[in-house]
């Protein structure tokens, strides 16, 4: 093979320089990406199974979730919205969640009615620990895919964002 | 006399200063030693002079020392990139004045607008033009791209420009956007919550890509610290540089598309040499032969150039008095909102209580009109991503090189549709919207935030 200096010179630099820009990218995503330890995430202990009546919805604003019963079925919800983010709120009148920002509406076990929301409300791990519910906000699993009817209900009254 | 007329025939050129009697202290200060290190040149009223004036002063150099006529019209540009550069360097000045007041912290933030408001001499104030600077900004550089496409101006040799161009809006946009967090209050957490959560619509790395843009899972201080490092540090610096970049292309590339004598835009853009008519001519003694350096040739190969009329002004005083004009036009404007609207500041970010309702700022909201009708996919990234490869393919994909628009009327029209599409998406979205994104016009009650 037949390399002069001049040859091995310009493809030395270019390659130099690309091995350099991956080092910076790289050193970047380190330096920026965040720690699991900079999100509110753990184990949160809410109390007995029993504390929570039947199609009722109880806000933890520590560990950002709903905990709600619908027809004896527990269920700790993500208050975000799957959408785009904006904490979902329950509106007692119409027994429903509704998301303020594009008016998205769940039923009480978060699953999606309508709106732009791509999926029902997600839920984060429930287990029982010395008879207590614990809820694990490191452990979030995607809301139920539209379609799915297991809680849904007639709303209760009229809508908080005024709706329908 | 107009100042727009071709420039006078140049007086004698002397480069000896034309010095005053030294009768008073201001002219004996100006022939001093430390003057003369400062200012090289003295002030000649000649051709020379005057160009040596802008050869040796950072600022002047700015620009050139001649501009075409045609610039001093206010309808070639309408000003409107000298216009954003202004508000920009408001920005920069009012923006170093909050910086002495602002801590970038989730427990101080919100209490150094407060005090910003009632402790600080002229806090809201300097508040209220920043906010009014930063939102015109965004209008002034959206209507400036806009103006440049109506005029074909982003065609060869502008393409690169263009491009730039593009880039300069898109840091428009990150440098309001980052700045809309700061205030720490549930306007601008909701707002950027909105904003950060279309990333995560990125296929694949989406979630990625915005907990590294938030810094974690939830908007918090590493996001509050990180918008402010990309606001103070990160965007001027981008926006310094592409900015030096795109004003140096405007001057090398001759400044605006010229127009026909119709009135409409009619520069054969690639044309390099246009303003230069080479003519084939014949000699003046056509009957004699003509030498040349390296033999005899026919005559006629022999073409002679004729320049038309110097059609050039002085940078200064001409172009210069109507940027200082319309610069202090632009300060007066800011200052004018600035003094009759205060900026908002909502109740501290809450993160378990989202405002009713919960909107991104102006410039995003038709995004979000749009995300309320179709899949965020589609809605909150292809669209916007579309938009921004399109305008940046835009000069090289249109290879028509015609500038008037009776001969673009494909581009026109679909340019055109464009921007009435954003603009009616952003109306309704930040007029016709209420609670639960519901339709409310503006005159049962107004939800427009800014």
């Amino acid at each position: 093979m037949n390399l002069s200096r001049r040859r091995l010179l310009e493809t030395g630099w270019k390659i130099g320089g690309g091995l350099l820009g991956v080092i910076a990218g790289w050193t970047s995503w380190e330096l920026l990406r965040p720690l699991k330890a900079a999100g509110a995430t753990g184990k949160i202990k809410v109390g007995s199974p029993g504390n929570f009546q039947k199609d009722t919805a109880t806000y933890f604003g520590q560990g950002r979730f709903w905990v709600v019963n619908t027809s004896g079925h527990i269920f700790a919800l993500s208050q975000k919205c799957p959408h785009l983010g904006c904490r979902v709120p329950f509106c007692e009148s119409s027994g429903r969640f509704e998301c303020p920002c594009h008016g998205t509406q769940f039923d009480l076990g978060g699953e999606w009615i309508s709106g732009p929301s791509p999926r029902g409300m997600d839920q984060f791990e429930l287990s029982i620990e010395d008879g207590d519910l614990v809820v694990d906000t490191s452990k979030k699993t995607d809301g139920p895919d539209h379609g799915a009817r297991q809680f849904y209900r007639d709303p209760l009254g009229p809508s908080c964002a005024g709706n329908g | 006399m107009s100042d727009t007329s071709a420039s006078p025939a140049p007086p004698a050129d002397d480069l000896e200063p034309q010095r005053h009697a030294p009768s008073t202290g201001r002219i004996r200060w100006r022939d001093s030693e430390a003057w003369r290190s400062v200012f090289r040149h003295p002030h000649l009223d000649t051709p020379r002079g005057r160009a040596l004036q802008s050869f040796s002063n950072v600022f002047l150099h700015v620009y050139p020392v001649k501009v075409p006529a045609r610039v001093l019209k206010n309808r070639y540009s309408w000003r409107l990139g000298f216009i954003a550069t202004v508000l920009f360097t408001i920005l920069l000045v009012t923006g170093v004045y909050l910086m002495f007041f602002y801590t970038p912290t989730v427990t101080s933030a919100y209490g150094d607008m407060q005090r910003l408001r009632t402790g600080v001499g002229f806090g809201q104030l300097v508040r209220n033009v920043h906010r009014w600077a930063a939102h015109l900004m965004v209008l002034v550089v959206i209507v400036h791209l806009a103006r440049v496409f109506f005029a074909g101006a982003y065609k060869r040799p502008r393409q690169f420009n263009w491009v730039i161009g593009v880039g300069l809006l898109a840091i428009t946009l990150g440098f309001s956007f980052t700045g809309y967090l700061l205030p720490w209050d549930q306007l601008s957490y909701w707002a950027v919550t909105v904003g950060t959560n279309l990333v995560s619509y990125v296929p694949l790395l989406g979630a990625a890509l915005r907990d590294l843009l938030i810094g974690g899972e939830q908007i918090g201080q590493a996001t509050l610290q990180r918008f402010y490092a990309l606001h103070v540090a990160v965007l001027p610096v981008s926006l310094a540089v592409l900015l030096l970049v795109h004003i140096w292309r405007v001057r090398k590339d001759g400044f605006a598309v010229r127009r026909g004598d119709a009135g409409s835009f009619a520069e054969a853009a690639s044309d390099p040499g246009a303003g230069v008519i080479v003519p084939p001519t014949t000699p003046a003694n056509a009957d004699a032969p003509r030498v040349r350096l390296l033999g005899v040739v026919d005559q006629e190969s022999v073409t002679a150039a004729e320049h038309p009329a110097d059609d050039t002004v002085f940078t200064w005083p001409h172009l210069l008095v109507r940027h200082v004009v319309v610069a202090l036009g632009t300060v007066a404007v800011v200052l004018g909102l600035g003094v009759a609207f205060a900026a908002p500041l909502r109740a501290i970010a809450d993160p378990s209580h989202t405002p009713e309702p919960a909107k991104a700022p102006w410039y995003f909201v038709g995004l979000q009109e749009l995300l309320s009708k179709f899949d965020p996919l589609v809605a909150g990234i292809l669209v916007p991503a579309g938009v921004f490869i399109i305008l940046l393919a835009l000069p090289y994909v249109d290879r028509n090189p015609a500038t008037e628009a009776r001969r673009r009327k494909v581009a026109i029209t679909l340019f055109t549709i464009m921007l009435v599409t954003a603009v009616t998406l952003t109306i309704i979205g930040a007029l016709f919207r209420g609670p639960g994104w519901k339709f409310i016009p503006p005159w049962q009650h107004s939800y427009l935030e800014l």
